[in-house]
């Protein structure tokens, strides 16, 4: 379906004709199946390239006037960034790209939509600060995740997950309104997304990602941290072997493995009790060896040694990042004894050693894509958040729904890749399973679905907050009595927000 | 064709992007700041994510299967494309796909199915085919450089007799050969000046062929590297010491695709950096100059030697046999940074984006012909980037990335220099 000539001249009027189109060859880098899917999207009818927060409330509402979809989109790598349904239009804020302010002494920033993490980290790194980067890798888009998703992160137990650190939000509403919150909304400045004023930035984000979303965010304001290390990356070899040492006397990379994950989580707990510590995970076991690597032969051999398999099937990963050598000093005391109290003893050194040499997993996390690298078919599920507690007790109950995949043979045979990540040291958690399959077997296109409803179940089933709200209406259906009929509230403020049903439909 | 080359070949790439943008992007660790992030010239031109290694791998999948058709414009996007790939680089940084290959492929997708290549490439083909050059100058004009001063930087002093017998040839390339003779004329010097007796191939020099392979005219890149092969074996070469990154990078990386080739191959930055470290060579002059380096993409990142591999991807991407990559670790990066710091008076500062992370000048892939604005506009970007790190000049190994520099200053407020690197290193002996 085309767009029609003279809604294209209205917002070739507002954008200008370099920054529209609704060629075909255009849209077909806008409508390709993902990997992990056997779907095509629905072509959108039209691509365009708002440049500031007035171009996009002008194309909203004249979507609006049509009845035209819109999605709004920076570096579309998920895939609810691609139209469901016909008659819907893509607002590629990629030009909006500025770094609008880096307030030092308040220790702020401000940026529109298109600033990625590589660019935002790497300028902060000068003044001395920083913000927990979130695990997208350098091409995502700062803002989509700090206003849209969670944001979760290598050093969360440290900082926090990255939409806490909101501090003022620009929004275009669905029908064309520009409506600036919390304390912007008062002109008292970029430092509270709260107030004073007014705050929907729960709202915003919607607890079902884009989909559940409304509007356009164009400009928000993040808060941010001091930053230990230099003041720029420190970054030594050539692609794909960059490494990347941070100072020895103030940083430190440590990795323990436990008997059983009780005892990860007695550690993580007596960690954050002592507020040591900048990073501590249980992280992923396969796809860890996916970014020690560089090809998936390479893999394969490391995945066959079965080194992975049994140093970090129940492994937990520490960075120790302080002001001072005395500091580290006594974190590390701290630590081992932690760890001597709750059963752990050390990694092999020949894995501790990729992340001695390559802490940029802790910073910008630039080759995170990696776990991409086995044909393409994976996906999430879980990305639950709750306490410490909780999430263990979730994984624990992981096998239940889990093995029965991998025993037929429908999923990388990986039952601990997954991931726990306290925040805020340890005051809440996350966690998230990762799992590969075969696009080569016969039912490649069911697995991804199945495993994700197996998984929603084996929640309802325990009573388990273990999945967050999923980005599909009948799986939200079935999970939203379990978040305080979220699904039904969802609703209700789309319908209040956006009358004519064109901003982020759903599915 | 002895590799899996074909756009049919490579399915497996474009049905394992996952639009995760890193192909438009610096590498993460070696991101600088807000400013100079982007590598794909295209997509920082128009934006669209059609123009990027992400979106032409879409598109050449829509070709493929036939949901996209040859509308006007489509053919001047996948020909805006200056074939750097910085994409394939990138994008090998965390996967094993290749986007540049795919890009080509697709172009010859196009030229297969009467669709390409826009005219100026076309006629660049002609003129290879009945004149041996890109230029469509005379043949016997070959090797005129070695007989008439160069009228731009370079080339002053004389020229020394080639060898007739030496196993080792002096390979200049058509820009060398005929546009920018003071290259040629500085690499003999030079080449002299180390005691390395070289042959001039003269008349039977021809044009590398990598136009017309990155152009997607196959069969004739096909005829002319069996034609270069030929002259090689006739004349007993066993070293080629090439002056042109896009020739270096065409007999690494393009002609293994085609024939087996018997000769080792070396860029004279390589050359330059062995006699000065063995002794041979000594910089005795002082060249007063602070510069950065730009490396050219043939040179740098597409340099790495092609390995064809033949095979089956299986479950979970695993190749069999195991595939030899070409990730853009290995390229020429040390030597000439290795020769410049060794010429008294010179210092060298690295710009944002440099090695592997290197921005195009524009030039490549057949863009200087067929779209010279695109072409101007990009080396624009990389002159801007060279002027932020308050170097007086910029120095290439690449006959195209000093054309195209050059021919874009008179437009800036600033000018730089621009030299090529035998010119400098010639300047200091």
């Amino acid at each position: 379906m085309a767009l029609a000539p003279e809604i294209y001249r209205e917002f070739e009027a507002i954008v200008g004709p370099a920054y529209i189109s609704d060629r075909e060859y255009i849209l077909a880098a806008l409508r390709q199946p993902q990997p992990h899917s056997p779907f095509k999207p629905v072509s959108p009818v039209a691509v365009l390239l708002p440049e500031t927060t007035e171009q996009v409330q002008a194309i909203v509402r004249v979507c609006n006037r049509h009845g035209l979809r819109y999605i709004a989109t920076v570096s579309s790598l998920i895939s609810f960034a691609y139209p469901n349904g016909p008659n819907t239009i893509i607002l590629h804020l990629k030009r909006m790209n500025r770094i609008v302010e880096i307030n030092e002494r308040d220790r702020y920033a401000v940026i529109e939509s298109g600033v990625r993490h590589g660019q935002l980290r790497t300028e902060l790194m000068r003044y001395g600060l920083s913000y927990p980067v979130a695990s997208v890798g350098p091409g995502g888009s700062v803002l989509a995740n700090f206003a849209c998703s969670s944001g979760d992160n290598h050093v969360e137990y440290g900082t926090s997950r990255s939409n806490r650190y909101l501090a003022g939000i620009e929004w275009v509403t669905p029908t064309g309104e520009i409506l600036r919150l919390g304390s912007l909304a008062t002109h008292a400045g970029w430092f509270n997304a709260d107030g004073p004023g007014p705050s929907l930035r729960g709202l915003i984000k919607g607890f079902a990602g884009q989909w559940g979303g409304l509007g356009v965010v164009t400009r928000i304001a993040i808060g941010l941290d001091a930053w230990k290390g230099p003041p720029e990356m420190p970054t030594e070899g050539r692609s794909p072997r960059y490494r990347m040492r941070l100072p020895a006397d103030c940083h430190k990379v440590l990795i323990f493995k436990f008997p059983t994950l009780d005892q990860v989580h007695d550690a993580m707990q007596a960690i954050g009790r002592t507020e040591i510590g900048f990073s501590v995970m249980k992280y992923f076991n396969a796809s860890a060896a996916l970014l020690a690597t560089e090809s998936a032969n390479e893999f394969w051999e490391l995945w066959n040694s079965g080194l992975f398999q049994r140093e970090l099937a129940r492994p937990l990963f520490v960075y120790l990042s302080t002001w001072s050598a005395e500091e580290l000093a006594y974190e590390e005391r701290v630590l081992h004894d932690i760890i001597a109290e709750t059963g752990g003893e050390p990694v092999a050194d020949e894995v501790l050693d990729i992340y001695r040499e390559n802490m940029d997993f802790f910073v910008l996390v630039g080759f995170l894509q990696r776990v991409l690298r086995l044909g393409g078919a994976w996906a999430p599920t879980k990305l639950g958040g709750d306490s410490v507690s909780h999430m263990f007790e979730v994984a624990k109950a992981i096998p239940e729904f889990f093995d029965g995949f991998i025993a037929r043979g429908q999923v990388l045979d990986a039952p601990d890749n997954f991931m726990i990540t306290p925040a805020e040291y340890g005051h809440q958690a996350h966690i998230e399973l990762l799992y590969l399959w075969d696009r080569n077997q016969p039912d490649w296109a069911e697995v991804g679905l199945q495993v994700m409803r197996a998984s929603l179940e084996n929640d309802l089933e325990h009573h388990h907050h273990g999945s967050s709200p999923p980005r599909a209406k009948a799986m939200l259906e079935r999970l939203g009595p379990r978040y305080s009929n979220c699904h039904v509230w969802i609703e209700r403020l789309k319908a209040a927000f956006d009358p004519n049903d064109v901003s982020n439909p759903m599915p | 064709m002895t590799a899996m080359n074909r756009l049919e070949d490579l399915r497996y790439t474009m049905e394992s992007c996952n639009h995760c943008g890193q192909c438009k992007w610096v590498a993460g660790p070696r991101t600088t700041g807000w400013r100079f992030a982007e590598i794909c010239p295209i997509h920082m031109r128009h934006h669209f994510d059609a123009y990027s290694g992400q979106g032409l791998l879409n598109i050449a999948r829509e070709l493929l299967d036939g949901e996209l058709s040859y509308e006007p414009g489509l053919v001047d996007l996948i020909y805006s494309c200056t074939m750097c790939g910085a994409c394939d680089t990138a994008c090998k940084s965390i996967r094993d796909m290749e986007v540049l290959d795919t890009i080509a492929a697709l172009r010859a997708h196009c030229v297969d199915a009467g669709h390409g290549p826009p005219a100026p490439l076309t006629r660049a083909a002609d003129a290879i085919a009945t004149h041996g050059n890109v230029f469509g100058r005379p043949r016997a004009e070959r090797d005129g450089w070695r007989h008439t001063p160069a009228r731009e930087e370079g080339g002053s002093g004389p020229i020394p007799e080639p060898s007739s017998s030496s196993e080792i040839a002096y390979f200049a390339g058509c820009a060398a050969c005929y546009l920018q003779t003071g290259i040629a004329r500085d690499s003999a010097r030079i080449l002299a000046a180390g005691g390395w007796d070289v042959q001039i191939l003269g008349s039977d020099e021809e044009c590398c062929g990598r136009l017309l392979w990155q152009t997607g005219q196959w069969q004739a890149a096909e005829q002319q590297i069996e034609r270069n092969l030929a002259i090689f074996r006739r004349r007993g070469i066993k070293t080629l010491v090439t002056s042109c990154a896009e020739c270096f990078g065409a007999f690494r990386g393009i002609y293994p695709r085609f024939a087996a080739v018997e000769v080792e191959v070396l860029h004279i930055s390589e050359v330059i950096a062995r006699m000065l470290r063995e002794g041979a060579l000594r910089f005795d002059r002082e060249v007063d100059l602070h510069v950065t380096y730009h490396d050219p993409c043939l040179l740098g990142r597409q340099s790495e030697p092609y390995v064809p591999w033949q095979g089956e991807i299986k479950s979970f991407g695993l190749h069999e046999p195991p595939k030899t990559w070409r990730r853009g670790h290995d390229g020429v990066y040390d030597a000439p940074r290795e020769v410049l710091r060794a010429i008294p008076g010179v210092t060298v500062t690295e710009m944002a984006r440099h090695e592997e992370n290197a921005l195009c000048c524009g030039a490549g892939g057949g863009v200087a012909a067929a779209n010279p604005v695109l072409a101007r506009w990009t080396a624009n970007e990389r002159l801007d980037e060279a002027e932020a790190t308050g170097a007086a000049a910029i120095v290439s190994c690449c006959p195209q990335c000093r054309g195209n520099f050059t021919a874009a200053l008179p437009r800036r407020d600033r000018a730089l220099d621009v030299f090529d690197l035998t010119n400098l290193a010639a300047r200091a002996l």
